[in-house]
Order: C-alpha cells, then structure tokens, then sequence
C-alpha cells in the first residue's frame, strides 16, 4: 500500500492514517523531490514540469519495493499522479484510492474545476514574489540565492518542509494541470474520498472524477476542508478500509 | 463594531485586560475547532472594515484571497494539525472593501485534557510596512541581479569582442605581406611576424632578441639609426627605406613606416625590392629609347652631313690641287689658302656639333641660355639643310635661361627641323624664333599658365600638316614617311620632352603656306654664371719671342707639324714623345722652358695628371693642353688648366699660348 502526499506538505501527513493498514498490508510512505527530507538535488526542472515526472518517479519507487496488484493512496494532486503511474504500469496497482482529487482546477466551460485561469495565475504570481508563505523565506530571497541556508532547517516547523523555488514549480505542475482525458480509460477499482466543504477540490469536482472513472466508487466525508487525513483521520481510514476490504 | 454593553460587566483587572485584549496594536481571533471565528479584537476588525460581529461565525480562510486560501489549505491547515502552531506566515486579509491588508498571522491550537481541540488562537500583525520594504528591497534585488546579468551579457560580449579582435589581430600578424616589427628603444627586436621568415629567410628565434642593426646593411646604419632616434619623438609617416640582409646573404629593400608607444616601437617594412628592379629596368628601358630617339635623329642628318662633307672636301681637295702649281700667282693663292682655311672651320664646327649632339648621356636637366644653344644648333642645321634652304634666327638680344636637358633640347630641335626640311623638299626658309617672358596658352584641353614661359617656334615654308593629321603627329610610330624614312617617334620624343621639363608643346599648320612648331618651357632666373672670358688677342697675328716651349705628343706627325707651327710664330721648342720623357728634360725646376705644350691623351702619364704634377713642382710654369677627345674631359675635369680643341689652328693656338706665356724680360 503505497501512500503519496500532495502539494504543500510531505509523508508526515499520513501519520495518523498509514499506521491503520500496517498490520495488514506492506505500508510505503515516501516524499516527492522536493519536499520533505528529499534528496533535492534529483530535482531536474525538465522532468518535473508536469506530472508525469513525478509519475515516473513512483512507477520506479513501486517497482524497485516490487510493487504487485498493490494499492495506491493518493492525496490531493498525487491523487492524479497515482492515474498517472497506473497508465504508465498498471501491473503495480490494483485499487487507486483518491483524496480530494482534481483533474483540473481551473473552470473550463460546463466543466467546474473551482478556479478561473486569473486565479490561479495570481497564485502562480503569489508564489514567484514571495508575498505569500513564511515570511522568514523572505530574507534569503532578498539576500540573494547564495546566501540561502537550507529552507526547512532556517524554519521553526518541522513538518512539510518545502524548498520554495520547486514548491513553485510543483504549484505550476500542479494547478496548470489538465488530466481529464487520462481518467477515461483507467480500468482499476478507484475509491474517491471527497470533503464536504474543499475550497481547493470542490464537490462537483469529486464527483466528476467519480463519474467519468468507470470503475469509482464516491464517498463524501463530514470532513470540511483539504486534508480529511489530518482532520479527519478516523473517518478517513474507515473509508479506505471499507474499499480495501476489512477482512 | 462590539460595544462595551454588549460583554459581561468587568472588574477594574478584567476592564484592563479586556482593554488590552481589543485595543491591543494587534489583531486577536480566536476560531472553533471546525475553523469559524468565535472572538475577534476590535483593532483587526477595524483594520479589516468590519464589525466584530460581523466576522464572528465567518472562518478565517474567508478572509484569505484565492491564492491564500490554497496555500492555507495546502500548507498551513495540515501543519496546525500537525505541529499545532504556525509561526510568521505572511498573508494578504481582504478588508470589507476588497482592498487588501498585508499581515503576519501566527496560529496555535489549543487543546482540552483529552487532547481535542477547544480552539485556535490567531494572531495577525499588520505587515503593511514591512511588505512595502520587502518590495522594494525584492524590486532593488531584481534589479541588482538585472544589473549582474547585464553586466555578465555585456562581459561575454566584450571577451567575445575582443577576442574576435584579437582573432583578427592575429590573422592580420600572420598574415600581413609587409614586415612587422615590434622592438624596444634601443632597437631590439622583441616580436616579429612570419613575414620575416619569408621574406628574409631569417627564422623568428634568430631575429629576435638582437638588434636590427646585425641586419642592416653597413650603409645604411647611419642613416636608420638617426630615423630610429626620430621616430621616438613623432611617428614616422614619410617611407624611410634601407637593405636588410637576406639569409642567403643578399640584401632587400624595405620602407620603413611606425611610431613609438609604451616605450616600444611598432613599425611596418613594405618589400621595395622589386619594385626597385622594375624602377631600373624602366630607367634602362627609357634611356634606351632616348638613344634610339637620339640615333633616329643623326640617321636622318647623316645624309645631309654626308653630302655637305663632301663638299667641304671637294674644296679643300680642288685648293690643294691648285696651291701645288708652281705657276699660281700670289694672289691667286691667297685665295685658294684662305678657301682651305673657310672650309677647315665649317667642318670643324660641324663635328664638333655633331659629336655634342651625339654624345651619350643620361636626362640631366641643367640651366642653360636658350638663345645661345638655339644659335649653335641653327648653325649646325644649316650647313646640313643644304644650300637651298635658308635657316634664319631671330633671338633676343637679352639671355633667357631655361632648366631642361640639353641634349634632349637638342634632339627637339633636330627632330623639328628634320620635319621641316622634308616638309619644304628641299627648298624654302627656316625660321628659328626665341620669344622672351610669354604666358603658356592653352593647348590642347590643358589650362593656360602665366609663366613666364620661354616660346622656341621653328616656322617652315612647306606644304603645311592636313588638319586631319595635326592631332596625330605627337602619337608615337605615326609617320607619313615612306617606309624606311621615319621611325614615327621624332615629334613624340618633341612631346615627350616638353611635357618632362614642364613645358608644352604648340603647332599651328596652314595648307600650302607652312608649319610652326613652338616649344614653350618655363623660364628661369639665371643662376650663377661663368664670366665669358675677354676676347683673345686682337686681329694681329700672334707671334712668339723666343719663348722656349717643351711639346709633349706622343704622335710623330702630329709633333712634327707643331713643332713647325711654334718655329714659325719665333718660339723655340724642345719635343718629348711622352710625360715621362717630359720629366727628365724639365729636370729638378724647369729651368729655361716657359711654358708646357702637352697632348692630353698618352701612353702612361697622361697630359691632365702631367700638368697636375707640373703645377705643385713648378707652379710658375704654365701648361696648356691639347685634347680632341672630350670624353676625358668630361670625366676628369681640366682642373683649370688651358685647353686647345683639336683639330686646332695655328692661328688658336698662337692666340691661346701668347696669352698665358710671360714675355721674355729684355736686355
């Protein structure tokens, strides 16, 4: 059972659900390039400008584990890169397990995604001035790129420690992203776990995504919010352990 | 607004508290586990344009801008859970007015004794200062780094400027067919192109490190070292040339051009060589051809010569034949004598015209009086013209002197006459005219000069040039001679001439009435000039008086005949055979001779170097020589001593010895 955090945070954020499925299954838990306590130079800005990049990363990771028929939990956009990976290797996976997915953020036509494209380009601008985030960023990014210390260990958290240059980048990845088409033809058993009030995945977003997968199952959680295994974690592992089966 | 009614009734703590609470220079939010504002200060919602009412039951992230709320929901809201605090994040708030509000919010998560959340405390700083300086420190980042790059961009360009000169320098270096040079004051050699080795055969490591001065010709060091000691003064801009030695051991020319910077010398050395030879070879080329020019003038007089010699001889021939009859009376052999002696001195003057005219020498301009020479050549062309046709001149009775060469002068003339002569078939006038002081007209397209210019016009009474042909006639190889008669060069070399001396050269030709030619060359002031010696003597024939002579003369017939001419003008002679015999008969002083007759050319000693030798041994004795080979002469010199032309008369010569001989003391 490999778990894969999304946007914004690192492992640590399955803390309190991982540890739930251990007894019965092998648990992987890793960090994208990039966060966490990743090797941050493996980071190449060519293969990680879309997700496929990170897709391939975790075909390599499931395969060098040998990864069979096994389950993917993906939060958030590693909900996308899971599909993503089950496209390029579907022998690894048998169930997808998808929290808070998006295919695609920004509004397109009929389509709801939550965001209009001025949105999410102000996000994007956010994020490349800096205005947004830790302000301790701030002094390295006005000193200079020479002078910046290690980001995670300048800051006073210990958890979801980011690099803010590819955290920007993994925004672009992530936010410009559209996946819709690669939904159509997954033909592994997909759970799609959906917040009640998500800002970031939308209702009809989830529900989207559970229509257009052939083989979805939908749960909505009391949960509100982006991170139902955080706030949520009890209600989040009861569904996953509903779809994987308890016994 | 919250109103003080609306909170319970505090004690003077609680009122402090409650004071600092709302009124605190931050803001305070306290929101409920599922994320809704339950409390608000009064200085946050005053910041944000609300009431504190307003904001309860709202949640914080509808406070957020779009881009906060993802970066709230996918960062911070898992942290709090997480770690249960965050610290300093930074974080635009829109007011009630859509404007926003820069601020640091810090969060911590407060728990029960079971561990669940009771609340969360928010505490917002307004960041609106310290945004707007972080802004434009960022902005002056941006630009310092905008700067850096440019700076970098320029830089590569510059290097790539500067090598892509440095390429070219080099190429330039390498490839130049001139000699460059870099060397230090003295002149040491300290960089070299390869054109040294080719072109002088000298490897680099040889040149470098020595002098210029090992490959400088010994004559010309002098000479480069006084440029080289210029050259650090101002830059050498005039060609300097001199020979460098080739490896082989030869030497070639180069002209020399560069100046002196940083205390080193950069200078350029073009090959001159060839264009040396090719100089010479010209020279060679031109001069041969003003001999042929020369020559085609003499051939077409030789005729002429010819025929007037034979008259001359003729007359001399029929004199001679009548003085040997003893039946001639006194009278009758006067004249023949005096026919003889008329004749003797038009061929005389005749050869002597004609060898000047034919003597060989390079173009050498010289100031000479145009009046005198046309005089000397007019008379030359009339004993050649023949009989029937008249030479006139016309000159001024003033000098008029002009700088051109004269033999070129000469052959003008001649090629001019020559033209006339055929042009009148024998039979007409020949008018020689010198005009003083004119202005050049114009002539030919070309602008007219003041001058002053002198203007020689040969006028002839012939046939006249058709029109059609007058602007063809200075065209080399146009003839309308006959083939065989004319070269087609005589009115060139006229052409030729003029314009070299500065001059031109003008034709005006009526049909049926004749042809002149005026040559127009620049006038001159004269330069200093020989006095022309008194005349000699008067019109009494000389005589001696006793005088002793010693005759040196290597020829027996010609001594024989001299020493009759003296015996008979009442000197007394002694006769040596050669200089050397000359010597001894003088003895130690020379005592009893008054004066030395020697032939210049001789076996040994030759007559000039006798009388030199004469006048430091015995300076009172004067000498007087007789040479008919003017080729010594003009090389040597007559270092100031008399000369008698042979052939000469007895009358010149007993002009020429009463005039230097002392007259002997009487009593």
């Amino acid at each position: 059972m490999v778990f894969a955090h999304g946007f914004g945070c690192d492992q640590n954020m399955w803390r309190y659900v991982a540890p739930a499925f251990e007894d019965r299954f092998r648990t992987v838990l890793f960090d994208h390039v990039g966060a966490g306590a990743s090797d941050l130079s493996a980071y190449e800005p060519t293969k990680y400008e879309t997700l496929a990049g990170y897709a391939d990363d975790v075909v390599e990771l499931a395969t060098a584990m040998g990864v069979k028929g096994g389950i993917f939990v993906g939060h958030s956009v590693s909900a996308m890169i899971g599909v993503l990976a089950w496209k390029k290797a579907p022998e690894l996976f048998d169930r997808l397990v998808l929290i808070c997915p998006s295919p695609r953020y920004v509004d397109d036509g009929d389509y709801v995604g939550g965001f209009t494209q001025a949105q999410i380009e102000e996000l994007i601008d956010f994020l490349d001035s800096n205005y947004l985030g830790w302000s301790q960023a701030m002094a390295p990014a006005i000193m200079g790129n020479a002078e910046r210390p290690e980001f995670g260990q300048e800051l006073t958290n210990s958890f979801c420690r980011t690099d803010p240059e590819i955290a920007k980048r993994f925004a672009r990845a992530t936010f410009l992203s559209d996946n819709r088409a690669d939904l159509v033809d997954v033909t592994a058993r997909c759970l799609v776990i959906q917040c009640s009030d998500d800002i970031v995945a939308p209702r009809e977003v989830g529900e989207y995504v559970h229509r257009t997968l052939r083989h979805s199952e939908l749960v909505v959680l009391n949960a509100s919010g982006h991170c139902p295994n955080l706030s949520a974690p009890e209600e989040t592992v009861a569904a996953i352990k509903a779809f994987v089966g308890d016994d | 607004m919250t109103t003080d009614r609306d909170l319970p009734v505090p004690g003077p703590e609680a009122d402090d508290l409650e004071d600092l609470f709302e009124n605190a220079p931050c803001g305070y939010a306290s929101a409920l586990p599922n994320g809704r504002l339950s409390r608000v200060n009064r200085t946050l919602a005053t910041w944000l344009g609300y009431s504190a009412a307003d904001l309860v039951g709202r949640r914080f992230l509808d406070l957020l801008t779009v881009p906060g709320k993802i970066y709230y929901e996918t960062h911070f809201a898992p942290l709090l859970r997480l770690q249960g605090a965050f610290k300093e994040v930074a974080f635009d708030l829109l007011r009630a007015d859509g404007t926003k509000l820069p601020v640091l919010a810090n969060a911590v998560l407060r728990r029960d004794e079971t561990g669940e959340v009771r609340f969360i405390r928010v505490t917002v700083f307004d960041a609106s200062d310290r945004r707007r300086y972080e802004r434009e420190l960022l902005d002056a980042r941006r630009a310092a780094d905008q700067a850096k790059d440019a700076l970098q961009d320029l830089n590569l360009t510059l290097e790539a400027r500067v090598a892509e000169r440095a390429l070219a320098l080099d190429r330039a270096w390498r490839l130049s067919p001139d000699l460059l040079a870099v060397a230090d004051a003295e002149g040491t050699l300290t960089a070299v192109n390869p054109a040294w080795t080719s072109l002088l055969g000298w490897p680099t490591a040889d040149l470098v490190g020595r002098s210029f001065v090992a490959y400088t010709h010994p004559d010309d060091i002098a000479a480069t070292r006084a440029t080289l000691a210029q050259i650090r003064t101002a830059p050498l801009v005039i060609p300097f040339e001199y020979r460098l030695l080739h490896a082989d051991g030869s030497y070639r020319r180069f002209a020399w051009t560069g100046a002196f910077e940083d205390g080193r010398i950069y200078a350029t050395g073009r090959n001159t060589t060839a264009e040396h030879e090719q100089a010479d070879a010209l020279a060679r080329a031109e001069e041969a051809l003003r001999q042929s020019q020369k020559l085609e003038a003499v051939g077409q007089l030789t005729g002429g010569v010819a025929h007037d010699f034979n008259n001359l001889l003729t007359i001399i021939r029929s004199s001679v034949d009548f003085l040997r009859r003893p039946d001639l009376s006194a009278d009758r052999r006067s004249r023949y004598m005096d026919a003889v002696s008329d004749t003797i001195d038009r061929a005389t003057k005749l050869t002597s015209q004609l060898l000047a005219f034919a003597r060989r020498q390079t173009l050498k301009p010289e100031v000479f009086d145009v009046g005198e020479r046309l005089q000397g050549v007019a008379d030359m062309l009339d004993t050649v013209t023949g009989a029937r046709i008249r030479v006139v001149t016309e000159l001024p009775h003033e000098p008029c002197f002009v700088k051109a060469d004269v033999s070129q002068f000469e052959t003008a003339l001649v090629n001019m006459a020559v033209n006339a002569r055929d042009a009148m078939a024998g039979e007409g006038t020949l008018t020689l005219r010198l005009t003083t002081a004119t202005p050049l007209p114009p002539i030919r397209g070309h602008a007219a000069a003041a001058g002053p210019f002198a203007a020689i016009s040969l006028t002839d009474t012939g046939s006249g040039i058709p029109p059609e042909q007058l602007a063809r006639i200075f065209e080399p190889f146009f003839t309308t001679k006959e083939v065989g008669k004319g070269t087609g060069l005589g009115l060139s070399q006229v052409f030729g001439f003029t314009k070299q001396s500065g001059g031109d050269v003008e034709v005006h030709s009526v049909a049926g009435e004749g042809t002149t030619f005026t040559l127009y060359l620049p006038e001159i002031a004269p330069g200093p000039r020989q006095e022309p010696k008194p005349p000699r003597g008067d019109d009494a024939f000389p005589t001696g008086d006793g005088q002793w002579v010693l005759i040196v003369e290597d020829n027996v017939e010609v001594g024989r005949f001299a020493t009759q001419i003296l015996e008979d003008f009442g000197y007394r002679t002694t006769w040596a055979a050669n200089a050397e015999e000359a010597l001894e008969t003088l003895g130690a002083d020379g005592s009893g001779f008054d004066v030395v007759f020697s032939d210049v050319v001789m076996p040994g000693m030759g007559g000039i170097e006798l009388a030199k030798l004469l006048q430091r041994r015995m300076p009172h004795l004067p000498v007087l020589l007789a040479s008919g080979y003017s080729h010594v002469l003009a090389q040597d010199g007559l270092d100031g001593f008399e000369l008698v032309h042979k052939p000469y008369s007895a009358d010149q010569l007993g002009r020429l010895l009463a005039q230097i001989v002392q007259p002997r003391p009487r009593g």
